[in-house]
């Protein structure tokens, strides 16, 4: 799993690819990060978990991503080395969107007062894509800065 | 690429503008666009705005139900999330509806201008004790706290009552509420429309900065341009004012988001209509467009006070700094207006009809001319006061509304210079030490909590704020007043 950053006129996009669905949203989880702070200490914080649920799998995404800001903000700490379990709709859903999507979160929380970190105020819907390729997934995210 | 033809047309890829007159350039309308598109520029403005998203998303800005006349892009205007920043649509408020992503996430983004009665002179060789001192006392960055450390029940005292929590509580004179877009109260607010989490992260924010391109600045007034106008403004060469850009913070963000998200589940079938799912749209009437503007104005409130405490330990620091009190250094505030907003107002459209109206203005100044009832009463023969920063390396403008403001731009001008230049390429362009040596060359001190967001906002990144003013000027919706130019700069 790995993301990049992208460039926008005003504000910043993350394109994270991986292998798997889980993979590919720890990495726009940890692309966010990156686009906050360019030198993430590899030690130091605490791990904490949250639960998001969402109608479908782009929402869940967008709700994932505007829980760690709102979490970075109330912990007032920088989430990092992020990991995610997701627990799709039971089968016999018809197309998996009409079901409820579920994930586990967890990341390491980096205490702000620690890092030289920037402002990231929201995530968009601007441009998002998340989509199957040809080996794994690919999501695409525009944040507001 | 664009091809620019020098008649009566503008290629700008797959777009074809038509010049309406000089600044004007129209897109017909075509496919779904409801009233066609409007670009407010000169051709050297249009050849940076053409450059990226901004068109389509203006395009795309126009499919919303309810628009009336024609969208219109602002001289500074680009690429943002959906709707392009710059953008202005006068939405019907009975047939039309209201969108958060048109308002933008921070609610109330805007700036305000506080006059003071020192002169550059003052401050010769005191910049470095000023930059320090206010960057030690003013919260900016992530995780810095606010002036005020508030629990849930100030939240929504600030969030139902505004400025005027902010009197009450002695952060305030009853004169900075005179000198307030709306007074610095939008009553039609309702703190419990205002979801839990937004007042989490707004707690404790109350009074800060942020990062990004928000900021405080001390500058000096360069030039003055109407002197009967300069003059009611309390505005004259040489004298220093305090520019203070910033909005409402992690709770405006959160209530942007929740709404959104709302709309999204509840009216699929409006979003499916539209080209970008970042435009989700209330309709108007509906129970989510009258939720989502109470707890807009609410947040409108918060940015307010936000603003206003941070011009309260303003003062305090050159009270310090200066060993004067703050009243006998003239520490009044000019005006404060917002420039992520949407207003419920009465516009002309077409065929003369007048009709009610959700104003939204995403990077975009209120800019009502003289006369107009809306305008506070200390400048209702001038005209409001319209505040336009420029980068930290070039001048601001204080302009006033102007009398074609109505007629073109449902009241509107522009809002600062705008990017030109993403973060991306800037910080690799650039490096946030050498930045503040290099203006520091100019006499212009800046420092942040972050040399990256020095780097991003390198005054390169910034079209030419002198360009847009001029346009602006030229058009007659915002006339140039008076020009400041940077002396101290703290920034998140």
């Amino acid at each position: 799993m790995s993301y990049e950053l992208r460039d926008h006129t005003a504000d910043v996009a993350v394109e994270a690819t991986g292998p798997t669905l889980e993979s590919v949203f720890a990495a726009a989880g940890d692309g966010l990060a990156a686009a906050m702070c360019e030198e993430i200490p590899e030690a130091g914080g605490e791990r904490f978990e949250f639960e998001v649920r969402a109608e479908g799998r782009e929402a869940l995404l967008f709700d994932y991503l505007d829980d760690l800001i709102y979490e970075r903000d109330v912990r007032s700490v920088l989430p990092v080395d992020n990991e995610v379990e997701i627990r799709e709709p039971e089968r016999g859903d018809e197309d998996g969107e009409s079901g409820e999507w579920a994930l586990e979160a967890s990341a390491r929380g980096l205490p702000l007062a620690d890092i030289s970190a920037r402002e990231i105020k929201a995530v968009t819907y601007s441009e998002m894509a998340l989509e199957e390729t040809e080996s794994g997934w690919r999501a695409y995210v525009v944040f507001d800065v | 690429m664009t091809d620019n033809d020098a008649g009566d047309t503008y290629e700008a890829g797959e777009v074809t503008l038509q010049k309406v007159r000089d600044y004007v350039w129209e897109i017909p309308r075509e496919g779904d666009m409801r009233v066609p598109a409007r670009v407010l520029a000169s051709e050297e403005l249009l050849d940076q705005i053409a450059d990226d998203k901004t068109l389509e998303q203006l395009q795309n800005s126009t499919h919303l139900p309810g628009v009336r006349k024609y969208n219109v892009c602002m001289p500074d205007g680009h690429q943002g999330y959906g709707f392009p920043v710059g953008g202005v649509a006068g939405i019907d408020a009975e047939e039309g509806c209201i969108s958060p992503g048109a308002v933008g996430y921070d609610i109330n983004c805007g700036v305000r201008m506080m006059k003071t009665d020192l002169t550059y002179e003052d401050l010769k060789g005191r910049e470095e004790e000023l930059l320090d001192a206010l960057f030690a006392n003013i919260p900016s960055g992530l995780g810095g706290g606010g002036v005020v450390e508030g629990d849930i029940d100030t939240v929504e005292a600030i969030l139902d009552r505004g400025m005027e929590w902010a009197l009450e509580e002695g952060w305030a004179v009853e004169e900075d509420l005179a000198h307030c877009e709306d007074e610095g109260v939008r009553h039609d607010s309702d703190p419990s429309k205002v979801s839990q989490k937004a007042k989490d992260r707004g707690k404790n924010q109350i009074g800060s900065l942020g990062s990004g391109n928000h900021f405080l600045e001390v500058q000096r007034v360069t030039d003055t341009y109407l002197d009967d106008v300069a003059d009611a403004y309390g505005l004259e060469e040489g004298q220093i004012v305090v520019l203070i850009h910033c909005g409402s913070r992690g709770l405006g963000h959160q209530v942007c988001t929740d709404y959104l998200r709302d709309i999204e589940k509840a009216h699929a079938g409006l979003l499916d209509q539209l080209p970008d799912k970042e435009l989700a749209a209330a309709p108007a009437g509906s129970q989510l467009a009258e939720d989502y503007y109470d707890a807009m104005c609410a947040s409108i409130n918060f940015a307010w006070v936000n603003r206003q405490l941070i011009m309260h330990r303003t003062r305090q620091v050159f009270e310090k700094v200066f060993g004067n009190d703050w009243e006998s250094m003239g520490m009044d505030l000019l005006y404060d207006v917002a420039h992520n907003i949407a207003k419920k107002e009465t516009h002309t459209v077409e065929g003369g009809e007048e009709r009610e109206l959700y104003v939204h203005r995403k990077g975009a100044t209120r800019a009502f001319p003289a006369g107009h009832e809306e305008v506070p009463g200390a400048y209702l023969n001038v005209g409001q006061p319209i505040i336009i920063p420029g980068s930290m390396g070039a001048g601001s403008y204080v302009l006033r509304g102007g009398e074609d403001s109505m007629d073109l731009t449902f009241g509107s001008t522009a809002h600062g210079a705008g990017r030109t230049m993403s973060r991306t390429q800037a910080k690799k362009d650039y490096w946030g030490g050498d930045v503040q040596d290099e203006l520091e060359q100019e006499h212009i001190y800046v420092k942040a909590q972050s040399g990256a967001t020095v780097a991003e906002e390198a005054p390169g990144v910034y079209k030419d704020v002198d360009e847009v003013v001029r346009v602006s000027d030229a058009l007659g919706i915002g006339d140039k007043v008076a020009r400041t130019f940077p002396v101290c700069n703290i920034k998140g």
